[in-house]
């Protein structure tokens, strides 16, 4: 029974690892960048909500009609000015810059917030459903909502949608897709802009589900790497399955021994799989030397 | 890969070496010049700027550049980008905290005298992690090295009947008055880093370092050309950890705790990265310069605007600005475009001796060069 | 032209350059950069010692990093009593002045946080950072130089076991924390088994495991004992863990989110414990009662020296009046403790300082360290044993009743309410 709710409570938070991952393979998979801001994008997306939330009085799922675009265009702002420029190195530069972005914004935020805790609260965020001896805690029920809906809209623009097999093109094959005449800056940049919109809705619901500050980003950005490696590079599959294999393990190692262990688990599944399958658990390429 | 290429002719690697290198990088004079030179003021900085709270910068600034060194002789040379040496830092700071404690050792000099053993014991650890982590390679790699580095550091959580989990381990400082305290590390850590920095310019002209900048090139082709691409890549690691498991062992002493979370950290292994990235990664001064120059410069940062917290945005916005103004490191950049003024300069004074005729001059010679891997790699 | 002769004539004709010196030029400024200032040995102590117009108290805070939320408080705190002092004639008759410097929370920057403090800003006395983790390269470098270092938010044993003569903890330490709270329950319940969980910080870790001793040695089992890391952001496994074993009796060291988030599990999963017992969160006030509901936090109990509204006389008034102002909370109910904690560190200070009427560190340590220094806190009596800890703390234990923090353990304690055994079921509190 333990296990079956370590089960339950392990997809749930799964989803939401998911929503919020799927931004980060999206974007390595179109432009080869390890986006080490997302982290702090979710905590950027959690605090607008904060924001918008207390200030205008409004639901905080009301609020991503403002977040989510305004998110949109730093992404697109970000690429632009500063991924677009690097030329070599691609992977640990970008990698670096986006490091360096993140440290700026949690300045920023820590500026503006002073780093206090806060916590995006909704009336009916204490509550769960019970079916049987199993809980579902509303938020968590709303969280899995959204991650399906916005991951729905997600594949629904990479499939249907001239955009999207733009997109596509570029995650296959960068130069042909510039032989056929995509401008793939423009993809790119777009391409950065969703996986900064999805992680800011991702930052929502991690607002409502725990108390944050800028300072929460780190241990966000490590596991989320860890998920989308796991589910390799570039595949937002991947990232969802990976998501929520992950959670429910390290939720059910907590539950049935400890959640220092089950903490631990998680990282050592990645290094086991990664033992026999260097591609992750759904990767296609091999990882190129260079 | 010039370098890969060439070698089935009748030319050996250091006479190729020789041959490639750029006419207008300074010479062999210069450069032994100006490491002593700049072993000197590094020497003299703690005995002219006197006070504690500079120097205690000081030693910090030697541990890192302790670590970076040693960073670059793995991942600056293979191209394999870690960010997971806290591992090995972690180890070495354990290691000595241990020793300390279950030696009942006492006296400063005897504690920094055990310091090697933590070099020991990253290297040694180094083992098995590379063993994993060399399986893949590049952004899996990055990823699988932070991996790892939690891994380490939860179970230094975990098994808390020898790390004492969560409460840490204590260190006794050496009994040294606060004027005296610093001078001790700083020239231990200066000393090693000189060691480290033999070291990595020994690797850099050894056929073993050409092994591995060939792997960095392309690692494929380096494996069909016969170079042992494992055994090349873990051997580097367990060098590079060496150094950086010192610097922990030196940390943890000077300090005077051990707790997991500091001594297995994230920004430690993105430090180290990024000193060597702003310097120019896999040269041999590159590291050097990054992590003189940032080292202090972020200490300094927070303690001029740390209480307003403006010093985070400061440090990145500079970040971001070297980063993509001079993207291959600040020593190559600049050493590039001094290199392009000299030929410039001599290729105009040559048109006015009027033998530009011959057809190959420096400049066009420099431009044939592939990739400009002599600046690159050769180190200025 | 053979390759081999035309590298030749490149060499033997190419420039020689000095471009390296450039390099080191460079290097000697980047080092030569953070020179703050120089000052020969002997100067130090001298100036730390004598007055310049003002009294400076030192101290590094964590405004970034990972206590950058409770770094801002201890700030808070200091700045509160640096107010209250100079409305009351400062200390020894001068103004006092603090001075900060951030550590992002990093132990190294701490380090150099209090060289600077000691060697270039030359305060007179210091007072501690925020957490443990801290706190002990803090003292130690605070050693080198014999002086006292005074702080409230440093009580895991790793600061004590460290042999140190200067460092002074005016709150409760760790291990006093929860013995109050263990004598209680050997006292009323029958050896039955307990479910604990912590967090893995060098000083709630340590509360859970002394109250667990000290059970065990009554014949107490262990139902289930959850170590989680300081990183968890999804409290539902532990407290589903802990639900499933039914136990009556739950302690907890929890840090402010994690006790209500739990609570919080409790509540919707309907687990009723008959005592429930949290190290941090439950003290948190009007955030507590926010985010667990009011008609669930009846029951609850908490250690701790202070709370706020505390009865702790005029000064505890003054201070929470000043902090309310300063920092423009709605009611004095969301003050935190540490800013209690870091307040009566530099109060006790004051006091010690204001006895000997000497600047000198080494006297003040001296009589801190003396069998007749006795303090009077916001948090309550202090004095100091001689690894530093706060020997006339009171290891009180609070409970929630009713919407009110009451003090209830030690039971024969003045001011002592009776203990609401057993705990209420969720949300069935009348008012």
């Amino acid at each position: 029974m333990l296990v079956l709710q370590g089960i339950v409570d392990g997809i749930l938070a799964g989803a939401l690892y998911a929503l919020m991952g799927s931004g980060l393979t999206l974007v390595f998979g179109v432009m080869e960048v390890i986006n080490f801001a997302q982290g702090i994008i979710v905590v950027l997306g959690a605090y607008f909500t904060y924001t918008f939330a207390s200030h205008l009085g409004v639901d905080p799922f009301v609020t991503l009609l403002l977040t989510i675009p305004i998110m949109f265009t730093l992404g697109y702002a970000v690429y632009m000015l500063l991924l677009r420029p690097i030329k070599r190195d691609r992977v640990i530069m970008s990698l670096l810059v986006m490091y360096a972005t993140a440290v700026v914004i949690e300045g920023v935020l820590d500026l503006v917030f002073g780093g206090t805790l806060v916590e995006v609260t909704a009336s009916y965020g204490t509550s769960s459903v019970h079916l049987g001896s199993l809980d579902f805690p509303n938020v968590y029920l709303l969280a899995f909502g959204l991650s399906a809906v916005l991951l729905a809209a997600l594949f629904w623009i990479l499939y249907h949608t001239k955009f999207g097999r733009s997109l596509r093109a570029t995650t296959q094959n960068l130069t042909a897709a510039k032989l056929v005449g995509i401008n793939v800056d423009h993809v790119s940049a777009l391409t950065l802009g969703i996986g900064v919109g999805l992680g800011a809705a991702g930052g929502m619901l991690f607002g409502m589900t725990t108390p944050f500050n800028a300072a929460s980003s780190y241990d966000l950005i490590s596991r989320l790497l860890v998920i989308v490696i796991l589910g390799g590079f570039g595949s937002v599959w991947g990232a969802g399955v990976a998501a929520i294999v992950m959670l429910v393990i390290e939720d059910v190692v907590a539950v049935v021994w400890s959640p220092v262990w089950g903490q631990t688990v998680f990282y050592l599944v990645l290094a086991l799989v990664l033992m026999f399958r260097p591609q992750g658990l759904f990767g296609r390429r091999l990882a190129r030397a260079q | 890969m010039a370098v890969a290429e060439a070698a089935p002719e009748l030319l050996s690697p250091a006479e190729i070496d020789r041959a490639f290198r750029d006419p207008f990088s300074p010479s062999k004079r210069t450069r032994a010049t100006s490491w002593i030179l700049l072993l000197a003021v590094l020497t003299a900085f703690p005995l002219v700027f006197t006070n504690p709270a500079v120097t205690s910068i000081g030693v910090f600034t030697m541990f890192f550049l302790l670590a970076v060194v040693g960073w670059n002789i793995f991942s600056g040379y293979s191209g394999y980008i870690s960010i997971g040496h806290a591992v090995y830092y972690g180890f070495g700071q354990y290691t000595v905290a241990l020793l300390i404690m279950h030696l009942g050792i006492t006296s400063g000099v005897s504690e920094l005298a055990i310091v090697p053993l933590a070099g020991l014991a990253g290297a040694v650890v180094a083992v098995p992690v590379g063993l994993l982590v060399l399986r893949v390679r590049r952004h899996t790699f990055i990823v699988l090295t932070i991996a790892v580095m939690f891994i380490f550091q939860l179970l230094a959580f975990n098994f808390s009947s020898i790390t004492g989990g969560s409460t840490g381990l204590n260190v006794s400082p050496p009994p040294w008055s606060g004027n005296d305290y610093n001078l001790p590390f700083y020239y231990i850590a200066l000393g090693t880093a000189a060691i480290g920095l033999l070291t990595s310019w020994a690797v850099r002209r050894s056929k073993f370092g050409l092994g591995l900048l060939a792997i960095r090139d392309d690692e494929d082709r380096a494996k069909g050309l016969g170079i042992k691409v494992t055994r090349t890549k873990l051997i580097a690691l367990v060098l590079s950890a060496f150094f950086v498991g010192i610097a922990g062992g030196l940390y943890a002493i000077f300090i005077g705790q051990v707790f997991p979370q500091f001594a297995f950290t994230p920004f430690y292994d993105l430090y180290l990265a990024v000193f060597a990235f702003v310097g120019g990664l896999g040269t041999l001064s590159g590291p050097v310069f990054g992590a003189l120059l940032l080292g202090p410069l972020q200490q300094y940062f927070e303690l001029q605007f740390g209480a307003t917290t403006l010093y985070l945005i400061i440090y990145g916005v500079l970040f971001v600005v070297i980063l993509l103004a001079l993207p291959r490191g600040i020593v190559p950049s600049l050493a590039d475009r001094y290199r392009s003024f000299l030929a410039g300069r001599w290729r105009r004074a040559e048109e006015r001796r009027g033998v530009a005729g011959s057809g190959v001059t420096a400049g066009s010679m420099i431009a044939s060069a592939p990739g400009a891997a002599p600046a690159e790699r050769g180190g200025s | 032209m053979k390759r081999r002769q035309l590298i030749g004539r490149l060499r033997a004709t190419g420039p020689r350059r000095r471009g390296a010196v450039l390099v080191t030029a460079a290097a000697v400024a980047a080092m030569a950069a953070p020179a703050l200032g120089v000052g020969t040995a002997a100067a130090h102590a001298a100036r730390r010692d004598a007055l310049h117009g003002v009294v400076t108290i030192g101290a590094s805070v964590s405004l970034s990093g990972d206590f950058s939320a409770t770094g801002k408080t201890t700030q808070q705190g200091y700045e509160a009593f640096q107010t209250w002092a100079n409305e009351h004639g400062g200390i020894l008759g001068h103004k006092v002045v603090f001075k900060f410097l951030s550590d992002g929370s990093s132990p190294t920057q701490v380090t150099t946080d209090y060289q600077k403090l000691i060697t270039v800003t030359h305060v007179n006395f210091l007072v501690g950072p925020y957490s443990t983790l801290l706190t002990k390269p803090a003292s130690e470098v605070a050693n080198r130089y014999h002086m006292a270092l005074v702080e409230g938010i440093g009580g895991g044993p790793s600061v004590f076991e460290a042999g140190l003569h200067n460092v002074f903890d005016v709150s409760a330490s760790a291990i006093y924390q929860g013995i109050s709270f263990a004598k209680w329950v050997a006292k009323v319940y029958k050896p039955q088994p307990v479910a604990y969980a912590a967090i893995t910080t060098p000083f709630n870790e340590p509360i859970v495991t002394g109250i667990k001793k000290y059970l065990d040695s009554k014949g107490f089992t262990t139902a289930v004992f959850k170590v989680y890391p300081l990183e968890t952001a999804d409290f539902t496994p532990i407290a589903s863990a802990i639900a499933a074993t039914h136990a009556r009796i739950v302690a907890i060291g929890s840090q402010p989110p994690d006790g209500e988030g739990l609570i919080k599990d409790f509540v919707s999963s309907g687990y009723n414990p008959t005592v429930l017992f949290e190290v941090s969160g439950p003290d948190q006030g009007t955030g507590f009662v926010k985010a667990v509901g009011k008609q669930n936090t009846t029951g609850v109990m908490w250690p701790n020296t202070w709370y706020p509204g505390a009865n702790e006389g005029v000064v505890n008034t003054e201070m929470e009046k000043i902090l309310e102002k300063e920092i423009h909370v709605k009611s004095v109910s969301l003050l935190s403790a540490n800013m209690a904690e870091a307040f009566s560190a530099a109060q006790t200070l004051r006091e010690a300082v204001d006895h000997i009427k000497s600047l000198t560190n080494v006297k003040l340590i001296k009589y801190m360290h003396s069998s007749s220094a006795k303090f009077t806190s916001v948090q309550g009596p202090v004095c100091f044993k001689p690894t530093g800890q706060n020997a006339c703390a009171r290891p009180f234990v609070f409970q929630w009743q009713h919407g009110k923090q009451l003090q209830v353990l030690p039971p024969t304690a003045p001011g002592s309410f009776k203990v609401m055994n057993p705990k209420p079921k969720w949300g069935q509190s009348k008012y």
